[in-house]
Order: structure tokens, then C-alpha cells, then sequence
């Protein structure tokens, strides 16, 4: 019984990882561009939803709304400020770019918020719920099923719109796509802010089930990565699947080898991946 | 038979850039490859001078399997190519970038330099050897790119649309320095649009049309085949005429 | 510029003996360390352009041998460097062989993991120390365990190792396999069409950077005696060889050193005035200088200096 709860938390874990995992796909798949702050875009998430909730005293929906919209400006004006004009120059330049912005993001949260791991105060979502002999904290499995929703919903929106299209055709063929008469550049400022805004919306998500503190950024980012390796850069549906089983494989790790080692575990399989199937489960090489 | 690529295939995925192409050059010769755009002729090329592995077939260069070997192997076997988006080394002077040509053959950077500025003065580039090839414009690079390749001091060359953007007055002066490459022994393979340029060039031509050879044969008689006027205008209009 | 780099190893040789207080040689120390470390980064990510964010794993390794053999045989720390050298270089190559394919921002990433990896890793090994890490000799034994109690023959140590790893760097330079690293940054595909081995060289670059990154660990374990998963494989190390080199100017000899004078002088100085609070604020600091210099002057102070100097002649020739 033990067991299956850690399997099915270490899913729902998992779901959010595909969240916002896949936020870091779509600019990979679209631009070639790893956002290299894009685990403190989730750590930002967090602390809106704090900051809704303790100022303004929104519930889920308050700041989970908020944590979305804000980081989808972010996105979008780091896209405008920065990225553009990076992309087109040299790699270092494009490496330090997003680094030099986890830096300032992830320092500044420590100036204002502290190293001090903190949660969200009792939200309606307190308590446990008992699936079937598993007792589940509602927190955890509403922050789950809400993100597998929301990446499902990317996922569609990516694959079956017309403006789903218009991003996929820029990543294609950015001279095809413009000359079929869509702006690149605001389809890619678009892609920022989905991708900001997806990872905005999994911190919030997280806040209400786990304590964090500036520190965690980092970690996400990695994970991210991991989990976009894993299901293929470019490919929502893959960090889908990599995400659950990341989250799974974690959650198992820490299980039976101690906590300690949970992030190993993923890591090495990266370091294995590497070795044997870069491309991941379901990307193009 | 200096060249020789037989039933080169070069699929992505479903989609068959290049179907059965087969190629024979002698020493000596030059070569012609025209088509319209999408064809297949940068593809081939990128075949022959092993950018790409392709799908089926054989490419034999002086006697040796080349097919699925890098393109590292194909400079050193004696191949050299240019690309159709010229691809300099731009914060690189004129002088390195010929450099890192001439070191295939000359490992000692006095000797490779000596060679680099030779190749420089040979292609009319020596009065801006200090010069960074971001300051150049398209012709420039584009000869630079020539003189790069010629460095490694290949037996055969393949030219991408070497000679297109250019003025009536740069394309004499590239059509003249093609000719002196090829006086001094260099085989040519070249893909161009200018029918000029491939009338006065070369002997013998190539038609790509959507993947396949659709005709070869000396310049002037294969642009009045039925079929290539076709692949370039399409069908009907001939007809309309009439 | 040739009297440029005569007045500043003139300087550098010189610094010790004028600015004759603990406080100095300490700052004089720790640039030193910072121009090694940013210098042999520089090999392979300056030079050849594979923007490598996990230099800490060498660095790391360097930096834990010494104190190793130290801790487990009672050698002294100095034995270890050949271990450490060695070590990285099998590393490098391990490493080396599948993410030297990757393009880019994955090869970035992949290093950035691979030292997280080895950095957790390390913390949960108990023979080197776990999360409380290794210590060196408190008192030398002799000579040969390098424990000075003055900072000045560590100065010259290091002012020593730098002279060679520069001079290193400048017949790398000079030669085709410098050519080759130019050409790989500027342009793989093309690079490869003329002959130029990309993998091999690649790799190369990777292994003697990794082994001069080794060293630098070896000489920061030395001197301070004391070695854990954070000071020895952390992204903060890693980091800073970037940011060091980057801001002087990657791909340029000097430029690593140029900018240790420029960033460690300047981290210095906001530690000492702003206190606790400051390695908080230096690290925004850092971030912010990264940005700026990603975004408009990627080229670094080299560059800069490249294009305000022929401006400030006219200047001066007006005058």
C-alpha cells in the first residue's frame, strides 16, 4: 500500500514536471534554444501564487491566474529585450544570456523572500482524500491532475489550432513560415510566454502541495532538462510521458535507496541517455 | 574515371530528395548540374562531397568507396566544396580562413601560410588578407570560399552556385578564375542557374528534376529536350503558344 | 600591445612586493586562481566555442586527489595532482565522446548536469568525505606539503602555472590545431568540408582544458587546505570560469586574465563593503554583468577595447 501511494505521488509529481517541462520543448523544438532560467520561471511561479495569496488573499484559481499571466509577460518581455537579439549572435552570447538571467532571478528571490523554505498558508485544498485504501493530500493530486490537464491542452493547442500551426510552421521553416504571411517574431515572443506561462502556472500548482525556497529554480531546471531529453526535444507529447516517468522514477528512487538519491538516479540516467539514445523516447535525432 | 557516383538515393523519410542520380566525371572535365529549384542537385552535391550519407548507392572517387564516409575523409581524398550560402569564417581574417584550407596539406603554419597567400594573390583576395571576412560582401565571401577550398588543393571541386548574385562585370571576372582553377588541373562538378554560365563552361550537362536525372548531354542540345523545358516551365504553356 | 603584456607580467611579478599587506596578496591569491581556471576554460570553450558550464567536475577532481591521497595515505597533497591529472583527462574523455556531438545549448546543458551528478554524487560517498568534504595537513611536515603560512609562494606558484598555461595557450594559438579550434567556433560544417577532424579536436580541446582545470583545483585544494562537493564541484565554480573569461574576452589569450583583474578585485570590493549580505549581492551582480555583456558586447572588454581604441587615437590625433 506504502508502495502505491509513493508510486502514484511520484506520478503526480511527475504531471507537473510534464508541465512545465514542456514549456522548455516548445522553445527548444521551435528555436534550438535552451532557456537555461527556465526552472526559476517555475521557482517566480511559486512565489506569486505566494504573494497573491498572502496580499491580495486570492484562492487557487486567484493565484494560480495570477502565476500564469505573470510569467507569460515575463516571457514575453524577455523574448522582446533579449532573446531576439541574442539568437542571432553568437553562442556563448546566447548560453550567457538565459544564465545570466537564472542568476539575477534566482539571487534576487534570495534578497527578497530569503533562503527560507516556505508554503502557502491553509487553502481549501488542505487535507487527504482516501482513493481506494491510498490516502493521497488533496493538494498533491489536485496540483497532478490540473497539470496533466493543462499539458494536454498545450499538447492540443500546439497540434490541432490554426495558431498552434502558425507556432509549429516558425519552427519548421522560419523564411517559409514568413512568407505564408506569419510574423516570426511574434509567434516566437508568443512561445515564450506559453512556455513561462506553463512553467508559472506548474510552480503555482506545486506551491499548494510542497515548500520551496529560491534554491529550487535550479533543480527544476534540471529536471526539465532531463525530462525533455528523455521525451524528445520538440515533442509536448514526450515530455508528457517523460515527465510521469521522471517523477515515477524519482519517487521510487527515494523509496528505496533514501532520499538522498532521488536526484542521482535521474541524472545518471540522463548521463545514461546520453551514452545510448540522445535523441529520447520520442524526438527527431 | 576520376568520379563516379552510381544510383545515389538520399531519402528523408518518406520524402525522396534524390532518386537513382548517377554521375560519371573523368578527370579533367567540367561538369554541369541544372534543374529548377527542390530538384535535388544541392542534395546530390551534399552526397558526393559527404555531408550526407546517402540511402543507396555508391560514390567512387579515384578508385576509393567513399559512400559512407565523412566529410572530413572526402577533403582528403581530394574533393573540395563550396556552399551555396557562403560559409566563411567570418571573424576570421581572409588569411586564416585560406589557412585552415592550405593546413590539410601543410601542417607547419609558416608553410600553410606561405601556401594561404599564394592561393590569395591567385584568386585576387591577397589586398585584403588582414581583412575579417565579415567585411566582405556576397561575391567576396564567395570567391574567399573558393579560395579556402583551393587550399586543400583538391582534384576535384564542387561548386554550389558559386557564380550566382553576381554583376555582369564579377561574373566575367568568376567565370575567368574558374577557368584558371580548371587550367590548372582541377576537375569541376557545378550546380548553376545562369545558362551563360553553364553554355560557355562546361561540355556536358546533368538535369535534375524532382529527385531524377531527366537528361544529360552537351549544354546546348539538353536545353531543347521536351523534357527539360518542361521541368522548367511546366507543361501547356508550349502549347498555349501554338 | 606587445608593451602591454611586458608592463603587466611586470606588474603581476612585481604586485606582492609593492602591496605588502595580507589583504592584497590574499585578492592577488584568489585572481590569480580565477585567470588559471578561466584560462584553461577558455581552450575549449573560448577557442573552440563548446560552451562547457560543468568545468567544475575537473576542477573538482583537482581539487579532491590532492587532499585524498593526503586523507587515506598520508602523502602529501602535491602527489595527488598526477591522480587528478589523469582522472580528468578519463573523464574528459567519457564525457567527452558523447556530448561533444551535441549542438549547442544541449552540450551546455549536458555538462551543467553531468557536474550536478558527480557534485551529489561525491556528497553521498563517505571515502572522500561525503557532505562534509576533506581537509588537508593543519601543519606541514616538511617542505613538500606546501602548507605556507605566508599567501606569497602561493602567489608565485600560481603566477608560475599561469605563465605556462599562457604560453600553452599562445603555441596552441600559433599552430594548426589553434586554426582548427578557430574554425570549429566559426563553422563546423565548413570546417569539416575542408578536412579539418572536428570530433578529434574537439575532444583534444576538451582534454587539455580539462587537464589545466584539474590543476587549477589541485592549487586551490593546496592552498586552502580544505575541499567539499560545493567549493569543488558546484555551478558557482563553474560559472565563474565562464563569466571570467567571457568578460575579458573568450577566445583571446589575455582576455581570461583581463577579466580576473577586472571581476575578483571587483567581488572583493562588494564582499568587504556591503558584509554578510554580500555574496547574496554579488551573485545579482554577476547575473546582471552576464546579461549586459550576453546582450550588447558578447565579445567581452578584448572587443571593446578593439573598437573604442581606433575611435580614441582619432581622438587623440584631433587634440
Amino acid at each position: 500500500m506504502l508502495l502505491l501511494q509513493v508510486i502514484v505521488g511520484g506520478l503526480l509529481l511527475g504531471a507537473v514536471y510534464a508541465l512545465f517541462s514542456s514549456g522548455l520543448t516548445l522553445i527548444w523544438g521551435m528555436m534550438n534554444f535552451i532557456n537555461f532560467a527556465h526552472g526559476e520561471f517555475v521557482m517566480l511561479g511559486m512565489y506569486v501564487a505566494l504573494v497573491v495569496v498572502t496580499w491580495i488573499g486570492g484562492g487557487p484559481a486567484a493565484f494560480g491566474l495570477g502565476a500564469a499571466f505573470a510569467l507569460f509577460v515575463l516571457g514575453v518581455v524577455v523574448y522582446l529585450s533579449l532573446i531576439r537579439h541574442v539568437v542571432r549572435g553568437p553562442m556563448l552570447a546566447q548560453i550567457l544570456s538565459t544564465f545570466g538571467l537564472a542568476l539575477l532571478l534566482r539571487y534576487s528571490a534570495f534578497w527578497i523572500f530569503s533562503a527560507n523554505f516556505v508554503s502557502l498558508p491553509q487553502t481549501s485544498l488542505s487535507g487527504t482524500v482516501n482513493l481506494a485504501g491510498i490516502l493521497m493530500p488533496v493538494a498533491q493530486l489536485v496540483a497532478g491532475v490540473v497539470a496533466i490537464t493543462l499539458t494536454v491542452a498545450l499538447h492540443l493547442l500546439l497540434a490541432r489550432t490554426a495558431l498552434g500551426s502558425r507556432l509549429l510552421a516558425v519552427a519548421e521553416d522560419r523564411n517559409a513560415a514568413m512568407l505564408m504571411g506569419i510574423r516570426p517574431d511574434r509567434m516566437q515572443a508568443l512561445a515564450w510566454g506559453l512556455s513561462a506561462g506553463a512553467a508559472g502556472i506548474a510552480g503555482a500548482l506545486m506551491a499548494i502541495a510542497y515548500p520551496w525556497s529560491p534554491s529550487v529554480g535550479e533543480t527544476f531546471g534540471l529536471t526539465a532538462f532531463v525530462v525533455v531529453a528523455l521525451g524528445g526535444f520538440g515533442s509536448v507529447p514526450g515530455a508528457l510521458y517523460a515527465g510521469l516517468i521522471i517523477g515515477l522514477i524519482q519517487a521510487l528512487s527515494a523509496y528505496w535507496l533514501g532520499p538522498v538519491y532521488k536526484d542521482i538516479v535521474v541524472y545518471a540516467l540522463f548521463a545514461a541517455l546520453l551514452w545510448l539514445r540522445p535523441q529520447g523516447l520520442l524526438g527527431r535525432a | 574515371m576520376l568520379l563516379e557516383a552510381s544510383e545515389v538515393s538520399m531519402a528523408f523519410g518518406s520524402f525522396a530528395a534524390v532518386s537513382g542520380a548517377s554521375l560519371a566525371v573523368e578527370e579533367g572535365e567540367i561538369v554541369g548540374l541544372i534543374g529548377p529549384n527542390g530538384a535535388g542537385k544541392s542534395t546530390f552535391f551534399n552526397c558526393l562531397a559527404g555531408d550526407m550519407q546517402p540511402t543507396s548507392g555508391r560514390i567512387v572517387f579515384a578508385g576509393v568507396d567513399l559512400t559512407r564516409t565523412s566529410p572530413e575523409t572526402h577533403a582528403l581524398a581530394g574533393i573540395g566544396r563550396t556552399f551555396q550560402v557562403p560559409a566563411t569564417f567570418e571573424d576570421m581574417t581572409l588569411l586564416d580562413n585560406v589557412m585552415v584550407g592550405a593546413f590539410l596539406r601543410y601542417p607547419q603554419p609558416e608553410q600553410a601560410r606561405e601556401h594561404a597567400r599564394r592561393i590569395l594573390g591567385l584568386t585576387g583576395l591577397g589586398g585584403y588578407a588582414g581583412q575579417r571576412a565579415r567585411s566582405l560582401g556576397t561575391p567576396g565571401r564567395k570567391r574567399l570560399e573558393i579560395a579556402r577550398v583551393l587550399a586543400t588543393r583538391p582534384r576535384l571541386m564542387l561548386l554550389d552556385e558559386a557564380l550566382a548574385g553576381l554583376t555582369p562585370t564579377e561574373l566575367q571576372q568568376a567565370v575567368a578564375l574558374v577557368r584558371e582553377i580548371h587550367a590548372s588541373g582541377v576537375t569541376l562538378v557545378i550546380v548553376e542557374h545562369i545558362m551563360e554560365v553553364i553554355m560557355t563552361l562546361t561540355k556536358r550537362v546533368l538535369v535534375f528534376n524532382q529527385g531524377h536525372v531527366i537528361a544529360s548531354g552537351a549544354p546546348e542540345s539538353v536545353v531543347r529536350e521536351e523534357a527539360v523545358i518542361e521541368a522548367y516551365i511546366g507543361r501547356g504553356r508550349r502549347k498555349r503558344r501554338q | 600591445m606587445r608593451y602591454g603584456a611586458v608592463t603587466l607580467w611586470a606588474a603581476l611579478l612585481a604586485y606582492p612586493l609593492v602591496l605588502y599587506n595580507q589583504f592584497y596578496w590574499d585578492i592577488g591569491v584568489g585572481l590569480l586562481l580565477a585567470a588559471i581556471t578561466a584560462s584553461a576554460w577558455n581552450i575549449v570553450g573560448g577557442y573552440a566555442g563548446q560552451v562547457s558550464v560543468g568545468h567544475a567536475m575537473f576542477f573538482g577532481i583537482g581539487a579532491y586527489a590532492p587532499l585524498l591521497v593526503y586523507h587515506l595515505w598520508k602523502l602529501p597533497p602535491v602527489a595527488g595532482v598526477p591522480l587528478a591529472i589523469g582522472l580528468s583527462l578519463a573523464l574528459a574523455v567519457i564525457i567527452g565522446v558523447p556530448t561533444l556531438r551535441l549542438k549547442g545549448h544541449y552540450f551546455s546543458m549536458a555538462t551543467i548536469a553531468i557536474a550536478e551528478l558527480i557534485r551529489i554524487f561525491v556528497g553521498t560517498w563517505d571515502l572522500v568525505g561525503a557532505a562534509i568534504g576533506l581537509q588537508g595537513p593543519a601543519v606541514g611536515r616538511g617542505w613538500w606539503d606546501l602548507t605556507f603560512r605566508s599567501e606569497i609562494p602561493y602567489y608565485y606558484i600560481f603566477l608560475g602555472v599561469l605563465a605556462v598555461l599562457l604560453s600553452v595557450t599562445a603555441v596552441v594559438e600559433r599552430g594548426r590545431f589553434g586554426y582548427y579550434l578557430r574554425a570549429i567556433k566559426a563553422g563546423e560544417r565548413a570546417a569539416r568540408s575542408l578536412g579539418v577532424p572536428v570530433q578529434q579536436t574537439k575532444l583534444k580541446a576538451l582534454m587539455l582544458s580539462a587537464a589545466f582545470t584539474s590543476v587549477a583545483g589541485s592549487l586551490y585544494a593546496i592552498k586552502t587546505g580544505f575541499i567539499d562537493p560545493e567549493s569543488g564541484f558546484g555551478i558557482l565554480v563553474s560559472v565563474q570560469m565562464v563569466i571570467v573569461a567571457a568578460l575579458g574576452g573568450a577566445g583571446t589569450r589575455l582576455g581570461p586574465l583581463v577579466g580576473a583583474l577586472v571581476l575578483v578585485p571587483a567581488q572583493t570590493a562588494i564582499n568587504t563593503w556591503f558584509g554578510g549580505g554580500g555574496t547574496g549581492l554579488t551573485y545579482i551582480l554577476y547575473g546582471g554583468i552576464i546579461l549586459v555583456l550576453a546582450r550588447f558586447e558578447p565579445g567581452g572588454l578584448h572587443e571593446l577595447w578593439h573598437r573604442a581604441a581606433p575611435l580614441l587615437r582619432r581622438r587623440a590625433r584631433a587634440a
